[in-house]
């Protein structure tokens, strides 16, 4: 099938003319009247129609009997009403339906609930819809105006999500959301009784929007076509995968959460290795490998491998450079001629003139932190890193300096950038200790960073482990492109 | 024999398993190299067989009732002549455990090159299909489980990443003093196994486990001394 021909298809998904919802209640408190609710504030303009038995009007808008008789046909429907009434409801939709998505529990994650999954999924075809779900919480799709979270950018972004979980598809558009991640779009799919993170996978890679893909799994139901589509897309997206199930303990607890079944974790490690998608382990892993991937640009010709450490905090260098060398990053010590170029600066004492480079916050102030552009200039034009992690640590900045340092020694930096296109990955580290002064500060200087474009994390390990996602992506695509 | 009519005759043999020499052929047509060999009744061909093959040969027992051959005593090694043949199957026919079982015959085989030994094998997942799989054998694959998996069609990228995976990855380049092992021939074999029109692509449906071991490398090649195949 065409790129243009898979778009098409999913378009009623994205982008609904119409949408139903089933299970909204005239007293306007049920979870259908919250969606009809954050729809209308995210600012989608197609027909809603409420699908209600005896209800003439919910929520303001006319209600219907059934999915066949609303005055145009339905392109998503969103039904949360007790699992043992849907599959008759989908069956007489009259194929007027082109998605459904079923909000509702209660089907193969529970034990006596297969056979009921196994009827909605022969309803939906005998209704001649798609169903997405059962036991998820729906979808959110900016360039539709549709979401099922209280909280998401409006804007539409490049990032494209799958998750299996729900509660976890929240997370990823809420933590997203304060990380600076935008959104092409994100599926929660749940049980997956017919359309499964392979589908929505092909549509991500066929979608000119998305530049960067997630995708949360618990079980590949179709594992052959998930294997065989990552592999034939040879990386042109980045793909960031995080497994849920890995072990013999939480595959028990995946079992029971969206009824999946076996799964080799062998399988998963071999399935990334030959198809070049990233394989994660924690949700803070998978936001923080999408941040990167949202950000910057991958460099496939020479891919990151020697980084510098810049910053205020000396232990927390040692204690970073320990944590590189585990995740196989080196942050080496600087060769005599950038050595000899720092120690000509005369920096105050306490500043470390190797990597990583220790710069109290009383070094950083020289200058109103313009010093900052010196220094990386130095190791720039001749160490010529791959990537640049630079950590401030904002509690000895806070009443100690002037609010516009912190911008100063970043601007700085961007300069650097700017003199060196294309040379290393910048990235910065704002860490904070929770304290609400601080945080405030944080958050602030943190929105002002994502608005330069630049990679923002919350401690210097969580910035490795994005490198080395970044990595891993260079790496593939070099290897198979040198092949 | 072609492929299509070894795995037939084990069927139609309810074997539940490809017996060894089966194995090998299947090996063989694959273009994997395995031992010459010779297939005899008992005693009374051990000399016939030996002026076909060059000692030393190796004797293994044939009985669909033994699983571990080695363990039961059904392997002798290094037998120069038809006389240490024929005292070897004798040896064979004393111990208690082969006295009592069915025997389909003995296997008379050249013994391979000195080298490394490596476990190349196949398993069928439910939801990717068949996997490849690459170790470095003895300790290294049985206590360390030190072994690499791919979804199989591999490419020769694949199969080179898998062994650069391996933790003993250095034993291959020879470590210790060793001879290296020559990492071509396990990609060759590994690309017969699992490549695009590979023994597990077409098989897939055949097998739900397939192993050999060991697969014996030297500086210029790798030869499969046992192969094991579990039928589906």
């Amino acid at each position: 099938m065409s790129n243009q021909a898979i778009i098409n298809r999913y378009a009623p998904l994205f982008m609904p003319k119409t949408v139903a919802v089933v299970g909204a209640s005239t007293k306007g408190a049920a979870l259908p009247n919250v969606f009809i609710r954050r729809i209308r504030e995210l600012g989608y303009d197609g027909a809603i129609y409420p699908i209600h038995p005896t209800a003439a009007e919910i929520d303001g808008l006319p209600a219907y009997r059934s999915l066949a008789a609303t005055p145009q046909p339905i392109d998503y429907a969103f039904i949360a009403i007790a699992g043992a009434q849907i599959p008759g409801m989908l069956a007489a939709a009259e194929g007027r339906v082109r998605y459904a998505q079923v909000i509702s529990s209660g089907f193969a994650e529970a034990d006596d609930g297969r056979d009921l999954q196994e009827q909605l999924a022969a309803a939906a075809r005998a209704g001649g819809m798609r169903l997405i779900g059962p036991n998820c919480l729906g979808i959110y799709s900016p360039r539709g105006k549709l979401t099922f979270t209280e909280i998401g950018p409006c804007e539409v972004g490049t990032v494209g999500v799958v998750s299996q979980s729900g509660g976890l598809g929240t997370d990823v558009v809420r933590r997203g959301q304060t990380r600076g991640i935008k959104f092409s779009g994100l599926v929660t799919v749940g049980n997956c009784a017919d359309i499964g993170p392979s589908d929505l996978l092909e549509f991500y890679l066929a979608d000119p929007q998305t530049k960067v893909i997630g995708l949360y799994i618990e079980t590949a139901r179709d594992g052959r076509r998930l294997f065989e589509m990552l592999r034939a897309a040879k990386a042109r997206k980045p793909v960031v995968m995080l497994k849920g199930g890995r072990t013999k303990l939480g595959l028990a607890a995946a079992v029971s959460h969206t009824g999946s079944l076996a799964g080799d974790d062998r399988a998963w490690v071999a399935l990334s290795r030959q198809t070049g998608c990233i394989l994660v382990d924690t949700l803070d892993e998978f936001i923080d490998a999408l941040v990167i991937f949202q950000t910057l640009t991958p460099r496939t010709g020479r891919p990151t491998q020697r980084v510098v450490l810049f910053g205020n905090g000396g232990g927390a260098s040692v204690l970073a450079t320990d944590h590189y060398a585990r995740l196989t990053l080196d942050v080496a010590p600087f060769e005599p001629q950038i050595v000899a170029a720092l120690a000509a600066l005369k920096l105050p004492p306490g500043t470390t003139i190797t990597n990583p480079v220790d710069c109290p916050v009383g070094t950083l102030l020289q200058d109103d932190g313009r010093i900052t552009e010196k220094i990386l200039d130095i190791i720039y034009g001749i160490g010529k890193p791959e990537a640049l992690v630079m950590h401030l640590n904002m509690a000895p900045f806070v009443g100690r300096s002037k609010p516009e340092v912190l911008d100063n020694v970043v601007q700085a930096a961007l300069r650097v950038q700017a003199h060196f296109p294309g040379q290393a990955h910048f990235v910065l580290v704002l860490r904070s200790d929770g304290e609400p002064q601080i945080e405030a500060r944080k958050r602030e200087f943190r929105a002002r960073a994502i608005e330069l474009g630049i990679p923002v994390f919350d401690e210097i390990n969580n910035a490795g482990h994005a490198l080395t996602a970044l990595r891993t992506h260079e790496r593939f695509v070099q290897s198979r492109r040198d092949a | 024999m072609n492929p299509a009519a070894i795995i037939a005759k084990a069927r139609s043999e309810n074997r539940t398993a490809l017996d060894e020499v089966a194995g090998k052929q299947l090996l063989a047509a694959y273009g994997v190299s395995v031992p010459k060999s010779a297939v005899i009744d008992g005693v009374d061909d051990v000399a016939a067989a030996f002026t076909k093959l060059t000692p030393p040969l190796a004797l293994k027992v044939m009985s669909p009732d033994i699983l571990h051959k080695s363990d039961a005593g059904g392997v002798e090694v290094n037998l120069k002549s038809a006389a240490d043949a024929a005292d070897a199957i004798r040896r064979m026919m004393n111990v208690p455990a082969l006295r009592d079982a069915r025997i389909d015959g003995f296997l008379l085989e050249e013994m391979a090159p000195a080298g490394l030994e490596i476990v190349v094998g196949g398993v069928r997942d439910p939801d990717f299909g068949p996997l490849v799989m690459v170790g470095l054998g003895g300790i290294f694959v049985e206590v360390l489980a030190d072994v690499a998996f791919r979804i199989c069609p591999i490419t020769r990228i694949d199969a080179r990443e898998m062994l650069a995976e391996l933790k003993g990855a250095a034993i291959l380049d020879g470590a210790r003093g060793r001879k290296p092992a020559s990492q071509d021939a396990i990609i060759e074999v590994l690309l017969k196994l699992g490549g695009d029109d590979g023994l597990l692509m077409r098989h897939a449906n055949d097998f739900k486990e397939a192993d050999i071991n060991p697969l014996i490398v030297s500086e210029s090649g790798a030869v499969a001394v046992d192969a094991r195949f579990v039928l589906s």
